[in-house]
């Protein structure tokens, strides 16, 4: 039977329906490597085989027919990756429960999303596409190559990836579910209670299925618990096959969240936005927390006033694995000039500033190993700039996945749309304004709200 | 006392005869014969293969015969069809025909406008209903036979439809309905086809998102798994064990599992389409993919998983650039003319879809669903001119079709012993200038009347002669939505009477009521003007054309653009 399942896998592998994800072959000469882990190699190649880097050095050669790519004078580092993002969803918040950890994102890419594009061009390779933060327990987030060109939306997960899941403290989910609706949660403590009760659900949950497993061999009147996707979720948050990244600001509902990882043995948590991190930054590195942050961005609501733009750097110099995020379609264009601000707020160095939009936020993501560093043996994702990236004359010209180049800053068509829409007359282009004064991870609930309330009509 | 209870019994008979007589004069004449005899015609009897100058016979809802020398029967009427083509009646693979709306239930009452509190259904676990699961519904329940949708697709040619019910992620299980008939019951040919399925979220309440569609389906289906295990272990020993929780809507996945019956998931973009593929091969249900407009990338793919297609007749349309102002002395774009081709080939693709299938030898049948009556015909000719053999299409329409619903020896073809479902058309079905003139429904007559090749109603030349045109449907409140890209602006246009033609009043989203300006109605295109302030005020030109109990159409927001806009009537007070 077991062959059988294996066949009929390699089956379905053979027509294609699951992902074929296309790997490349490049060889980039001469360019200042940055490899953020092993130091800065001037005048050096890197080359990239079969989608992984096989060597870093100068006078490299690649076999015959191999792309080549000069990057004399230019600036070579590993892809950017951002912790936060919500582009290349066609859905991000299940806005009508305060737990919903059995939706994930992961089923509603949108791999004709031309964000991913843009992103692309800004150097960035890889995000971490999350669910919303209208309920307190979100639903499960994707970790994503930019693999920009494919239609199958199979394509875009990184394949072995851990899976990490949202939650969300503070206002989204006390204004959305509280004021919204007028039920649990309300209040800060309403959101510690839901993430508890949750939690010792999918536990019993979880010990119900084990004492099921243990006797049905013997006991013929032994019936399973009725299955469950949002207690199986929690169970696999609690066995510690889901990462936690848990959206906050205040440095008190941090300390919260510590407290009930540690009540429930969860060992590895991420706070998202945590602008009053620098408050708790010991506390977070004792305990082993990461914090993935904005640069220099706030009072978008009451509960971020309280907060600096030396955030990353406090995180950072108290031994706190921190990232910087976009949590937008604008942003993630442009994270090496957020991390950039670092230097002047804090006067973190290159390698620094840049660990927090590569390799620490590979490691928030469980993906360290495979991505965040330029080095022998790891996935041939690359930006290429001209211009040092942390200078504000820093140019991306080149983001390269998995040894394939998905942005050429000099040879792309100007339309690199792959989704047209037929019905609508073309007008004039609008740029999305960018307007970041509300993060994104409430899209959706707008409308909603508005849908629940019939605000509209 | 047997005399008095044999009188009675033959008054009460002679009663019955009489209301019985009362009720068909109200309804049309029975006709005079069953039997039918078509000359002259040239018949398609199946894709691909044609007989000039044969005759069809039909008698007693069955083809009698259908050739050359065929005899006629005596009681037969004559019906000459020279120059005219049969086909065997069209199937729609998938269709609402038939089926009404459901009501609505709100999932809260508005604090707004409607003055109600909200009723109390927690979002996060609203009652089945609400969610849109409800696979335990029966087309067969549902069907009102009288409904004008079954009238619409027969005037098309179409003879049988799957009708699916209406609603959201699971609507229920649909059946194979011959279009005519007076009893639900009678119209069945297969009842339970298939489970109906789509990637539509509930409103306001869980699962709203399409994500937490794809959570609950799995939920749904491994729970129904597990209730039907349970299910037998009770029924073979239920000496101790916990008594089954009985849930209608996990039975009605039973014969799922057993692969007796098929899910028919509706996936009309490609997202969906991978989407659906994914959850079939986790859960390695029997499926059928329906209403497809935008899988060509994945015709391959399709072919060999050897899944079932249904094709959607909803072929999007293009919406017209705006000319540009006359006045305007600006040169051509040139970006804009390259994007408007991009534009102009995408809608090709679309176009193209059913001879690319058709082309690698997929089967397919077509669906109308969400499709405009009167775009039906237009979108298969669209696909005949971009490459879909006539051939090709028919068999989509007829034998495709027939085999799909297992019912292949009775419906698909024009040949003997079969049902006769017919469509009898002026010139070959798929010619521009073709008239539908006979439809056979299980041997039932509905004859349409020849089109004059006249201007169409409203159209200038109609002149003063005309006669003036009903304004009581337009009449009323219509709540309108614009969509303005980024925000969606809603408000009421108010439409009146005024001395023979329309006029009234709109709120734009300034709140400010301002009458229509040169309203114009022709047919039931509604032209007028009026303005909005927003900050400035902002001259508004609509074009909007009705539909029933629905409009759509543009509005020109003086230098902002043009945006879609449409509405729907209100119910009165």
């Amino acid at each position: 039977m077991k062959q059988f399942t294996i066949i009929t896998c390699c089956l379905l592998l053979v027509l294609g329906l699951n992902a074929q994800i296309t790997k490349g072959s490049l060889l980039i000469k001469n360019g200042t490597v940055l490899t953020v882990t092993k130091g800065t190699l001037e005048g050096s190649d890197v080359l990239i085989e079969n989608g992984k880097i096989t060597k870093i050095g100068k006078g490299l050669t690649a076999p015959a027919g191999t792309k080549t790519i000069d990057a004399t004078g230019k600036y070579i580092m590993p892809g950017i990756i951002d912790a936060h993002s919500h582009i290349a969803l066609d859905a991000i918040n299940e806005g009508t429960n305060p737990v919903t950890a059995e939706v994930a994102v992961g089923d509603v890419i949108d791999p004709m999303d031309i964000s991913v594009y843009r992103a692309l061009a800004g150097g960035t390779t890889a995000s971490h596409a999350m669910h919303g933060s209208a309920n307190a327990i979100g639903g499960q987030c994707q970790t994503i190559k930019h693999r920009y060109g494919t239609l199958n939306p199979n394509d875009y997960p990184m394949e072995g990836a851990p899976r990490t899941i949202k939650f969300a403290l503070g206002e989204n989910p006390t204004r959305v579910h509280g004021i919204g609706r007028g039920i649990m949660p309300r209040t800060r403590m309403g959101v510690e209670f839901v993430i508890r009760k949750s939690f010792t659900e999918a536990r019993n949950y979880d010990a119900a299925w084990k004492k099921y497993n243990a006797e049905k061999a013997t006991k013929p009147t032994a019936l399973p618990p009725k299955y469950d996707r949002r207690l199986e979720a929690l169970a696999d948050v609690l066995n510690g096959n889901i990462l936690i990244h848990c959206h906050s600001y205040r440095a008190d509902e941090i300390l919260m969240l510590l407290n009930v990882c540690k009540d429930f043995g969860v060992k590895k948590v991420c706070f998202q936005h945590v602008n009053e991190g620098f408050k708790v930054a010991p506390e977070l590195a004792a305990f082993g927390a990461s914090a993935s942050v904005f640069a220099d961005w706030w009072a978008y609501k009451f509960e971020v006033y309280y907060s600096t733009a030396y955030n990353a750097a406090i995180l950072t110099k108290n031994g706190v694995v921190t990232s910087i995020n976009s949590d937008s379609g604008d942003y993630i264009r442009h994270l090496y000039h957020e991390a950039a601000k670092t230097q002047y707020y804090g006067g973190l160095t290159d390698d620094e500033a840049l660990a927090l939009i590569t390799i620490n936020p590979a490691k928030q993501l469980g993906v360290e190993n495979r991505i965040g560093s330029l080095e022998v043996g790891k996935e041939g994702d690359v930006a290429i700039f001209e211009g040092h990236p942390l200078s504000v004359y820093g140019i991306p010209v080149f983001a390269i996945v998995d040894g394939i180049v998905r942005f050429d800053r000099a040879n792309d068509p100007d339309d690199m749309r792959l989704d047209v829409d037929p019905i609508k007359a073309t007008t004039n282009f609008q740029m999305a304004t960018g307007r970041h004064d509300h993060d994104r991870c409430m899209q959706g609930v707008q409308e909603l709200m508005e849908e629940l309330f019939q605000l509209k009509n | 006392m047997k005399g008095l209870s044999l009188t009675l019994t033959a008054l009460l008979s002679v009663w019955c005869l009489s209301t019985g007589l009362a009720q068909s004069s109200e309804e049309a004449l029975k006709p005079i014969t069953r039997t039918y005899a078509l000359k002259n015609v040239t018949i398609v009897t199946k894709p691909g293969q044609t007989i000039l100058n044969g005759t069809v016979v039909v008698k007693d809802g069955l083809i009698l015969n259908a050739g050359q020398n065929v005899s006629i029967p005596a009681d037969a009427k004559i019906i000459p069809a020279d120059s005219m083509f049969v086909y065997a009646g069209f199937i729609d693979a998938l269709s609402n025909a038939g089926i009404p709306k459901p009501e609505v239930r709100p999932a809260t009452g508005g604090t707004g406008g409607g003055g109600q509190r909200p009723t109390g259904v927690n979002p996060g676990t609203p009652p089945n209903d609400l969610a849109g699961i409800q696979p335990e519904l029966r087309a067969r329940d549902l069907i009102k036979p009288a409904d004008k949708s079954i009238e619409d697709l027969r005037k098309l040619g179409f003879t049988n439809a799957q009708v699916s019910p209406i609603g959201k992620m699971l609507p229920g299980s649909s059946a194979l309905i011959s279009l005519g008939g007076t009893a639900a019951d009678n119209m069945i040919l297969k009842d339970n086809f298939a489970m109906i399925s789509q990637l539509v979220g509930a409103q306001g309440v869980y699962p709203n998102t399409i994500m937490a569609v794809m959570s609950k389906f799995r939920e749904l289906y491994k729970q129904a798994e597990q209730a039907k295990a349970h299910e037998k272990m009770y029924a073979a020993n239920p000496a101790g064990m916990v008594r089954p929780e009985v849930d209608r809507s996990l039975q009605a996945f039973y014969p799922v599992l057993d692969k007796q019956r098929p899910i028919c998931f509706v996936a009309p973009d490609l997202k969906s389409v991978y989407r659906v593929l994914a959850m079939q091969q986790e859960l390695n249900f029997p499926l059928i993919l329906g209403g497809l407009l935008q899988a060509w990338t994945l015709a391959d793919q399709l072919k060999a998983k050897n899944i079932p297609i249904i094709l959607s007749l909803d072929l999007p349309k293009m919406e017209k650039k705006e000319p540009a102002k006359k006045d305007s002395t600006a040169a051509k774009d040139p970006e804009m003319e390259r994007l408007e081709k991009r534009r102009a080939d995408e809608m090709k693709l679309y176009e193209t879809q059913a001879a690319v299938f058709a082309g690698k030898g997929i089967n397919f049948g077509f669906s109308t669903l969400n499709a405009k009556t009167a775009d039906i015909r237009e979108a298969l000719r669209r696909m005949v001119k971009a490459g879909l053999k006539e051939d090709q299409a028919l068999a989509a329409l007829t034998t495709t079709p027939a085999a799909m619903f297992g019912v292949a020896q009775s419906l698909g073809t024009v040949e003997k012993g079969k049902i006769a479902n017919l469509v009898v058309s002026k010139k070959s079905y798929f010619d521009e200038k073709s008239q539908i003139r006979y439809v056979f429904v299980d041997g039932n007559l509905y004859e349409f009347e020849a089109e004059a090749p006249a201007a169409k109603p409203g159209t200038a030349g109609a002149g003063k002669g005309a006669a003036p045109s009903d304004l009581s449907k337009f009449i009323g409140k219509w709540s309108y939505s614009i969509d303005a890209g980024d925000q969606v602006y809603k408000g009421v246009i108010s439409l009146i009477d005024e001395g023979g033609k329309l006029g009234g009043s709109w709120t734009g989203s300034d709140g400010q009521s301002k009458p229509l300006s040169n309203p114009s109605l022709k047919g039931s295109e509604l032209t007028f003007s009026s303005s909005v302030n927003m900050g400035q005020d902002i001259p508004l030109d609509f074009n909007i054309t009705f539909d029933g109990a629905k409009f759509s159409g543009k509005v020109k927001a003086g230098d902002f653009g043009v945006f879609p806009v449409e509405g729907s009537k209100e119910p009165r007070d």
